[in-house]
């Protein structure tokens, strides 16, 4: 039976190729937000204004779990089925 | 066992990985690494937001004596340490009469700042940071922040200490 992963391995390299382009650059779109979540809260954390921290740490929690489950339309590329 | 692995070498039984497989990272193992950098991330903003709300920092508690006034000549300073803590503190004595303490650590990287004599300026030499000796705040240079002020109190010729009152992020104005 058939599923959307099995679909998508078969699918032309040329589509792959653009798919994985695509999920790297929003990941790293994802990595450059957190590192200015981080960094905007540590610095007002350490300036006496904590106000900040919680909502950066949630906001980078949520481009975590965006980036994670990002991970499931992964091209796995042709699988290997044939043993020597 | 296969003939082949009967006729490679031990060495490789041992190390069955290919040269290419271990020195080439694919787009796959990038993008799985990059998801990995977020959640490193995210645990970093988590501990930030941990420290700040459950675990602040302690404030300085009570009056501190530093020296007497006769001991810091005009545009002269002292660094000094408050009782139970380790944090290097500098009071200035400005021109002008007034008194000020900041703490020594450059809010950049924590190098150690000095007041500049005559400048008004408070500079830390590592990269070039500046801050207004009088409020403490950053007039040029890479420091995100303020230094932290303390309040300073003039008892008779004796110098003192406390921390700074609550939404007064700058020093009473003292002249002797």
């Amino acid at each position: 039976m058939s599923n959307f992963k099995d679909a998508q391995n078969k699918a032309h390299p040329n589509k792959t190729n653009t798919l994985m382009s695509a999920l790297i650059v929003i990941l790293i779109l994802n990595v450059s937000m957190q590192i200015w979540l981080l960094y905007t809260g540590l610095n007002n954390a350490l300036g006496q204004n904590r106000d900040i921290a919680l909502p950066a740490f949630i906001a980078s929690l949520v481009l975590f779990l965006i980036g994670f489950f990002w991970l499931y339309f992964l091209p796995m590329g042709y699988r290997k089925n044939k043993k020597k | 066992m296969s003939d082949q692995t009967e006729k490679e070498p031990n060495w490789k039984q041992d190390f069955p990985i290919e040269r290419t497989q271990s020195t080439k990272v694919s787009r796959r193992d990038f993008a799985r690494f990059l998801c990995l950098v977020s959640g490193g991330l995210a645990a970093g903003s988590a501990y930030v937001a941990v420290k700040a709300n459950f675990f602040p920092p302690e404030e300085v508690k009570g009056e501190h004596f530093v020296c007497k006034a006769m001991e810091v000549p005009l545009g002269g300073t002292r660094s000094f340490v408050v009782e139970g803590s380790n944090i290097p503190y500098i009071l200035i004595r400005l021109e002008d009469g007034n008194w000020r303490a900041y703490e020594q650590k450059c809010t950049h990287l924590s190098c150690a700042v000095y007041y500049k004599p005559g400048s008004g300026q408070i500079v830390c030499p590592c990269h070039e940071g500046f801050f207004d000796a009088m409020t403490g705040e950053v007039l040029a240079g890479p420091p995100p922040r303020p230094l932290p002020a303390l309040e300073v109190l003039l008892n008779g010729d004796d110098v003192y200490v406390k921390a700074a009152s609550p939404g007064h992020n700058k020093n009473i104005t003292l002249k002797t």
